[in-house]
């Protein structure tokens, strides 16, 4: 199970000011922060902060403050492929592009792009018409991103597929299909490709007092359904907690007293 | 053994004609591996990629028989404890058709005496190999008779001469024995040999390329009988190689190499050679011809070979009857265990460091330990006397005192009541009793 570091992003507003004054301090701070929480990767996202023009340069500054004080692989997670490219350059570990989605253009763009930087990729279970409810138009979607890492040469195991969680105040019928989802991607391709959520969108505009309590949940569910990573909150010591409870509970973790301990110090 | 979609995918012709009723290649191939659709409705598929979709659910490692009961093959995982290893290693003793005849029938009676019983257990070396060292055919036939009218055991025929070869094996075909070997210059000959005698073939090459090449041309042949030789090599070597051949067949399901696989040792110093040979016993050789036909070489070869092949998720068990700990007398304690063997044998650590000689009896409980045993009603008293008289302990000791676990404690009225003997409860761990032994009296 891994840990992607969600909270380097533009959305938030320490982040945000820390991109518009060029104050490598909060990312860093960040970055450091979630390694400890337990976090396996980082993501990196400039969210609305930084104007289209700037975004190459915003993504090589990132990577390059973060990279200071932190040996994790990066996620370059951003719609401007031109900002992901830039920022792949620079990256000292096999970083994960974060995202595509099942478009033929962008599948070429993005695929090839990884194969040229050796880098892993987020695929979304979507087009430009939007998400679909239904889990089997997931897997289809799935199944296409699949068939172009497959023609780019991407090993399964550098694809990780979103099925897309929605917030379940508002989504609620999609919770179920994602797990759906999840079960069948798994059995798309051997070695499966591996699978990943936006873990924190499905308490989305909760009340923050169960926020923590849909998070820690679905990601049990989701897990055993067939979930290899989620883009989450590293430092939710109670959901690292749960992560690292169901490698035991799954056996891909050798059982100890201390294996609560043993997971974050990998 | 399902197909995945991509693997589906790769075999369809991509014309996304939509002529199956189903949009695109790609859909259509999630609805075969989804089971929702038949192959048949796509009127553009080919042959050879039918018969690919179809050998890809075949079992990865193709079952090879031959001889007397010899079992080749079949595995399906790189580790034991993923579940088990099925198939035990074939062990062959090889004889050389250079030697006198005096020395064949020696080696063959050296041969037929490997049978060894060792901890309730019977191992017996499976086969043996006739090699064509003396470049005579007639000589290999007349060697290959004598040493089939000499041993019950699979046979093994080895000649890189196909006249030779199919000499020898016309008047033994129905002993069913493997033949070798097919290399690159040969293979059609000896390939034949074998379809005709309806015996399995040994195809040899040096290398995974050079071999995957012959295994392709073979198989064009119309035969599907198979068991693979990567060649004679140092130990490091065959052991990549192997770790290869078992891979490429399980996690890929590479067709070609999904056969068993034969080694031949590759040392002369036989201590070498058996250190080699259990090299290839646990990396996955389906059979080894070995050199050496010594006992001493032997039985620890057989013995690591039966215990890798043991399936792990099934509790080992000591055998069920009255242990003798040290210079036992009728005076002796009696203690009461169960059968499993991490039970049984923490026991008699401790018995034995109490230097008090002492007799155990391991119930059998089916390898279950003591608590297990007793929540699954496999440790009541009824069965603790029964085994107690089965084993003769009334005539054998002289006192009536029976040491129980101390977990157990609770059959004690009972079990005193039905065998009238003096029940003594022990301690609840068996680290207890060297202290608990020195309150016998």
């Amino acid at each position: 199970m891994l840990i992607f570091g969600e909270r380097i992003n533009g959305m938030y507003t320490d982040i945000g000011d820390a991109l518009k004054a060029k104050d490598p301090k909060p990312l860093q701070f960040w970055a450091t922060k979630q390694e400890e929480g337990g976090a396996h990767y980082l993501d990196l996202n400039s969210g609305p902060a930084i104007p289209k023009e700037e975004r190459a340069e915003a993504y090589q500054w990132m990577v390059n403050v973060v990279q200071e004080v932190s040996e994790l692989p990066l996620l370059l997670d951003s719609t401007n492929y031109d900002a992901i490219e830039a920022g792949l350059k620079l990256c000292k570990r096999q970083a994960i592009i974060n995202s595509v989605d099942a478009t033929p253009e962008k599948m070429e763009r993005v695929f090839k792009m990884a194969a040229d930087y050796n880098a892993g990729v987020v695929g979304l279970t979507m087009d430009k018409k939007g998400i679909p409810l239904d889990n089997d138009l997931r897997v289809a979607f799935a199944m296409e991103l699949v068939a172009a890492a497959d023609e780019y040469g991407l090993p399964m195991e550098d694809l990780y597929i979103d099925p897309l969680i929605l917030p379940v105040n508002v989504a609620q019928e999609h919770a179920l299909q994602v797990l759906e989802a999840l079960r069948k991607i798994k059995q798309l391709a051997d070695p499966a490709p591996r699978t990943v959520l936006g873990l924190t969108n499905v308490s989305q505009k909760s009340p923050t007092s169960i926020c923590n309590l849909l998070n820690r949940t679905y990601l049990a569910m989701a897990i055993g359904a067939g979930l290899d990573a989620a883009i989450m909150n590293a430092n939710d010591d109670d959901l690292v907690d749960v992560a690292a409870t169901t490698q035991i509970l799954l056996g891909r973790s050798i059982y100890a007293d201390s294996y609560l301990k043993v997971f974050r110090a990998r | 053994m399902a197909l995945t979609g991509l693997e589906i995918y790769k075999q369809l012709p991509k014309k996304n004609c939509g002529e199956c009723g189903v949009p695109t290649c790609l859909a259509f191939a999630m609805a075969l591996a989804a089971g929702k659709a038949a192959l048949d409705t796509c009127p553009y598929v080919t042959d050879a990629a039918r018969e690919n979709l179809e050998s890809a659910s075949a079992p990865p490692i193709k079952a090879i028989k031959f001889g007397n009961g010899s079992v080749m093959g079949d595995e399906t995982v790189m580790y034991r404890h993923d579940k088990t290893f099925y198939h035990e290693t074939t062990i062959i003793i090889q004889v050389s058709d250079a030697l006198t005849d005096d020395e064949v029938s020696a080696k063959l009676a050296e041969i037929n005496g490997l049978e060894f019983d060792r901890v309730g257990l019977h191992y017996s070396v499976e086969g043996v190999a006739v090699v064509n060292e003396s470049g005579d055919a007639a000589r290999f036939a007349k060697v290959a008779a004598a040493v089939a009218a000499g041993t019950e055991k699979s046979l093994l025929l080895i000649s890189n001469n196909p006249e030779a070869l199919k000499a020898a094996v016309a008047p033994l075909a129905a002993r069913k024995p493997l033949i070798g070997e097919a290399n690159a210059d040969n293979y059609e000959a000896v390939v034949n040999i074998g379809k005709e005698n309806s015996v399995p073939v040994i195809l040899k090459a040096d290398g995974l390329d050079a071999l995957s090449d012959l295994v392709e041309k073979a198989v064009a042949l119309g035969y599907k009988e198979f068991v693979l030789d990567p060649g004679t090599k140092g130990t490091a070597q065959q052991l990549a190689d192997l770790t290869q051949l078992r891979r490429l067949s399980i996690k890929k399901k590479f067709r070609t190499f999904g056969y068993p696989v034969i080694v031949f040792t590759n040392h002369e110093n036989p201590l070498d050679e058996i250190m080699e040979a259990s090299v290839y016993v646990c990396k996955y050789a389906s059979a080894i011809v070995l050199k050496t036909s010594a006992k001493a070489h032997l039985l620890p070869l057989m013995a690591l070979k039966q215990n890798l092949y043991t399936d792990p998720q099934k509790p080992i068990q000591v055998e069920e009857k009255l242990y003798a700990i040290g210079e036992v007398t009728e005076d002796s304690p009696l203690y009461i265990t169960t059968n499993f063997s991490l039970t049984y044998y923490s026991v008699e650590g401790e018995v034995e460091s109490t230097k008090i000689p002492s007799y155990i009896i391991p119930v059998n409980t089916e390898g279950t330990s003591v608590l297990t045993a007793y929540a699954a009603g496999k440790y009541e008293p009824e069965l603790i006397w029964e085994t107690m008289q089965k084993l003769g302990v009334p005539d054998i000791l002289k006192h009536k005192n029976v040491i129980i676990p101390g977990y157990v404690a609770v059959v004690t009225a009972k079990l005193k009541e039905i065998s009238g003997w003096n029940v003594i409860v022990g301690p609840r761990e068996s680290s207890g009793i060297v202290a608990f032994a020195k309150t016998l009296k």
